[in-house]
């Protein structure tokens, strides 16, 4: 009886310890949020997970982590795989992959923001007169993981496909950087492989670096249709090739035994993780499960961790931006007078202050600073924030005190992390300082919201993130302008106008400068082309730019990147956001 | 045949030839029972996969522009939407919802790659499965032998420890608790891994035959694989065993208390037999029969925990699937998940029922 009474007793005991113990173990508490789904075509908007609520601080380790094999990296991430076809993939993690197993013609030097360097090809390509067709040589020798050799032919039966089947395929990335600007591919012979534009593109060299440009092994995919999930291996011509594949759980990268390339694989697998929580994924990295946590770690958990023994953590300002879109169609902002008021009376560096510790850029352009052209019209034009000219504006209007605009402004809660409800409650309180604005805060679940938001008819002002598809100034500013304009409504859409039907002079004028700036290809004409159309931008407020929303790198003290490269702090990863696993490299 | 399917075959032959077996031995009520059972549950299966159906339906949302975003063109969207049959009328999409059930197929899903339903619930059921069945273990033992002990010292020490034991730890929310093992032992302590099934390079060397990773790295001789298995379901399986004990022991220490005041326990005192004996090989027995009926009712508590215990600690299982599909509005995966889901718990409910009725002979039907 009385062992018995013991045996219990411990075990009670021992519950009750492990409670108090686990207490003691860190501080209150919160719900991380679970991870939002991510097949969101994520080179759009870095979403959400990021900003996950940290939970307790990170605690000192008191055992050393066992870690992981010595000739293997475990990346954890919060990002799905959407897609492996090159004819589809749109998503950051799917265009990840696609690149690390198989090179394209021109590719990112890694740790680069903007440093084009040939990959495929011997060269950069010879560019006719006219800006319509360029003509790539390949590199002798190259070969798929598969051992099948790369030649022009292979090269134009793959930009074939994207042609053939891209269209149709879910994600769309085809629909948005081949087929609006090439009308056909050739190879006059083996080596040769030639682009004809249907008119001259300033971005094409940045277009051609992107993963639907990028071939994989002939055979794999299915021929008439987009093959999303294939069988693996899957083969590139890149330093590794997918030896596996587990939906939610993770994905194996082994290296290409055929590949001749500059960056050959340092160690003998990479393994992507999945994590549903990025709280989770913060914790596997602190106990060793894990070597590297990238994307989506908020700023809370990236805080944590910077502090954490054997954990080097580093913050990329790629392109990732956050933005407020404003309806001009909608009341009140079908006024402008109203939008200028808006422009005028927010305060980023605050926004950045208050809610993020000022780890947060402030941008005063939608064009981020960096980007040929780049300028901060809105800096420029609004000096914000000024509040006696927004309260200008707003009483040319006849909105005062007594008779305040009544805005209503939605966000997702979620989506974007959980703080971007902090920084709208920020927002509403500078616009509500000019006593002449009443805001509403409207929070709509993300599903809900992208259509309501983006399709010009619900909202009259809310928030959006966005990532470039290639970058280039121009696609910062156009997607906001032509056809609807995400909701922006400068421009309506209409049958046989590639831009739309500008709603004012103004806006026809911006439509114009765009153009003129896709087609220019003297540098410095460009760039003033963009400094005008970000000028016309920041008087008509198409959007409001806020700021640049980074990523964070976390990896253990034990991997690194190369140091002859930029960004070695952040394993190589640069403005552009892609990682190549490369570059990684461990001490036992 | 697809992991699933083997799961079901294994599980469900023998449980079958059990339900024969007590419909053929059972009494004419017991007989009348489990048909009328059985004829109950598909019209609730049916109902509750129609609510769902137009519930997921009706919300505002839709799954293409949830997975494009801002850069969802209306044509695109509307080409993808066509693609899908999203389009089509709301009955048309429900006969097509109808005939995936009954065929069991589940359809395809409308995001991330769109594949068959089926496929993704072969990979996620069987690690939800790993995770519940050890839990439930694990709840049902210190639920029933706490319970049993606390009511053999009733208003002693060790009985309030249990009583306050069983209201605390039923109080906790799980993500806590789930979050405090991992920080106590997988990061101060460094004992065990906080997240997954299986360490991430043994993964590799596994071959999945059945996807419950236990069964298949023993299957195939994998013994890193095993026990990197086993350390991971360490604390998943603690945090929601844990959760769901409280309510065992309160349940079980009720019954024991109740049983010990009968009259053949206080003969069974008078006739010298030692305490633990009466406790433990006569009291409890008895005590068992509303203890089993709680089972089968907490079937969907244990399938809820799940869902946050799947969550907090990235476990690839239908939890967290189910989160992951409703915030993207996959309608087909919703829908199939939760079919599922009621599923079970109407088979274990009548499972429940029928051993209810075996391990209590005085339960006539």
């Amino acid at each position: 009886m009385l062992r018995n009474k013991s045996v219990f007793s411990i075990l009670a005991l021992l519950v009750m310890l492990s409670m108090l113990l686990s207490a003691c173990g860190g501080g209150a508490a919160t719900e991380a949020p679970a991870a939002p789904a991510t097949e969101a075509p994520a080179m759009t908007e870095a979403p959400a997970a990021t900003e996950a609520p940290a939970a307790t601080e990170a605690p000192a380790m008191t055992e050393e982590p066992a870690g992981t094999p010595a000739d293997t990296i475990i990346i954890g991430t919060t990002d799905t795989i959407a897609s492996f076809d090159p004819a589809d993939a749109y998503a950051t993690r799917d265009w990840e992959v696609l690149r690390n197993i198989s090179d394209g013609l021109l590719m990112w030097e890694p740790g680069s923001g903007d440093k084009l360097v040939p990959g495929l090809a011997t060269d950069f390509p010879e560019v006719s007169d006219d800006g319509l067709t360029y003509t790539f040589t390949l590199k002798d020798g190259i070969k798929f993981g598969d051992g099948t050799d790369l030649d022009a032919n292979v090269f134009v039966d793959h930009m074939n496909r994207v042609f053939a089947i891209g269209p149709d395929c879910p994600n769309g990335v085809a629909g948005a950087l081949v087929t609006p600007y090439v009308d056909s591919v050739e190879a006059p012979d083996a080596k040769t492989v030639v682009f004809h534009l249907k008119a001259p593109v300033a971005y094409f060299l940045q277009l051609v670096a992107a993963a639907p440009y990028r071939p994989l092994a002939p055979g794999q995919l299915t021929a008439d249709a987009c093959d999303l999930y294939p069988d693996m291996p899957l083969y590139g011509t890149g330093p590794w090739y997918v030896s596996e594949f587990t939906a939610d759980e993770q994905i194996v990268f082994e290296p290409n035994p055929y590949y001749t390339g500059d960056l050959p694989a340092q160690v003998s697998k990479v393994i992507v993780r999945f994590f549903a929580d990025p709280q989770t994924e913060a914790l596997a990295v602190q106990n060793g499960e894990i070597d590297v946590a990238w994307r989506f770690l908020g700023p809370e958990l990236f805080d944590q961790l910077q502090g954490a023994d054997g954990i080097n953590a580093a913050q990329i300002n790629g392109g990732s931006i956050r933005y407020l879109i404003v309806n001009h169609q909608m009341a009140p902002f079908d006024d402008p007078n109203v939008a200028k008021a808006l422009a005028s009376a927010v305060d980023r560096d605050a926004l950045s202050d208050t809610v993020f510790g000022g780890a947060v850029n402030p941008i005063y352009s939608m064009v981020p600073p960096g980007f040929l052209g780049a300028n901060e019209a809105f800096d420029a034009q609004y000096a914000s924030p000024d509040l006696e000219a927004a309260k200008a504006y707003l009483a040319a209007s006849g909105y005062d005190e007594n008779n305040p605009v009544e805005i209503e402004l939605w966000y997702p809660p979620e989506h974007y992390g959980t703080q971007t409800a902090a920084w709208v409650q920020v927002i509403q309180q500078q616009l509500e300082a000019t006593g002449a604005m009443k805001v509403t805060l409207q929070a709509q679940e993300w599903s809900t919201y992208a259509p309501a938001c983006t399709g010009g008819e619900a909202y009259s002002i809310c928030v959006l993130g966005w990532f470039y598809d290639y970058p280039d100034a121009s696609n910062y500013m156009e997607p906001f302008v032509y056809n609807g304009g995400i909701g922006t409504m400068v421009t309506t859409a209409a049958e046989g106008s590639d831009y739309g039907v500008a709603i004012n002079d103004q806006a026809q004028q911006l439509v114009d400068y765009l153009t003129q700036s896709d087609v220019e290809t003297d540098l410095t004409a460009r760039a003033a082309l963009i400094g005008q159309a970000q000028d016309v931008y920041a008087d008509l407020v198409v959007t409001v730019p806020l700021f640049l929303n980074p990523e964070y790198m976390v990896f253990r003290d034990n991997i690194q990147g190369i140091s002859s490269l930029d960004n070695a702090d952040a394993l190589n990863v640069g403005g552009t956001i892609e990682f190549s696993y490369s570059v990684l490299s461990k001490t036992p | 045949m697809s992991p699933i399917a083997l799961i079901a075959l294994v599980i469900g032959i023998p449980s079958l030839l059990f339900l024969i077996y007590v419909f053929v031995r059972g009494s004419v009520g017991l007989r009348r029972y489990i048909l009328t059972r059985i004829v109950l549950t598909l019209p609730m299966v049916f109902i509750l996969a129609t609510l769902v159906f137009f519930v997921m339906h009706v919300l505002p949302g839709d799954p293409v522009s949830s997975a494009l975003g801002p850069k969802g063109t209306p044509e695109m969207l509307a080409r993808i939407r066509t693609q899908l049959g999203l389009n089509d009328p709301l009955i048309v999409q429900y006969g097509r919802f109808l005939v995936d059930m009954i065929t069991l197929r589940f359809g395809n899903s409308l995001v991330l790659g769109h594949r068959p339903i089926i496929d993704e619930m072969s990979e996620r059921f069987p690690a939800t499965l790993e995770l519940v069945v050890p839990a439930s273990i694990l709840a049902l033992l210190i639920g029933i032998l706490g319970g049993t002990f606390a009511a053999s010292r009733r208003k002693r020490a060790s009985d309030y420890a249990w009583r306050i034991y069983s209201v605390f730890i039923y109080s906790l929310p799980i993500f806590w608790l789930g979050l405090m093992f991992q920080l106590l032992f997988g990061v101060r302590l460094n004992w065990l891994p906080v997240s997954g099934r299986i360490d991430a390079a043994l993964g590799t060397t596994l071959e999945r035959i059945t996807n419950l990773y236990l069964v298949d790295s023993l299957l195939s001789g994998n013994w890193p694989a095993f026990f990197s298995v086993l350390e991971h379901l360490v604390l998943p399986t603690i945090t929601l065993g844990l959760i769901l004990s409280g309510v065992f022991v309160r349940m079980t220490r009720i019954n024991v208390i109740e049983t010990l005041q009968a009259d053949y326990i206080a003969a069974g005192r008078a006739r010298g037999i030692r305490e633990r004996v009466l406790v433990y090989g006569h009291a409890l027995k008895n005590a068992m029969i509303p203890v089993i009926t709680l089972i089968g009712l907490q079937v969907a508590i244990l399938l809820a925990g799940a869902v946050l215990t799947e969550t907090v600690f990235s476990w690839p299982g239908m939890g967290s699937y189910l989160v992951q599909r409703i915030s993207t509005r996959d309608y087909t995966a919703v829908q199939s998940v939760i079919t599922v889901f009621a599923l079970l718990v109407a088979l274990i409910s009548l499972a429940v029922d029928v051993i209810y009725s075996l391990v209590d002979p005085r339960v006539r039907y």
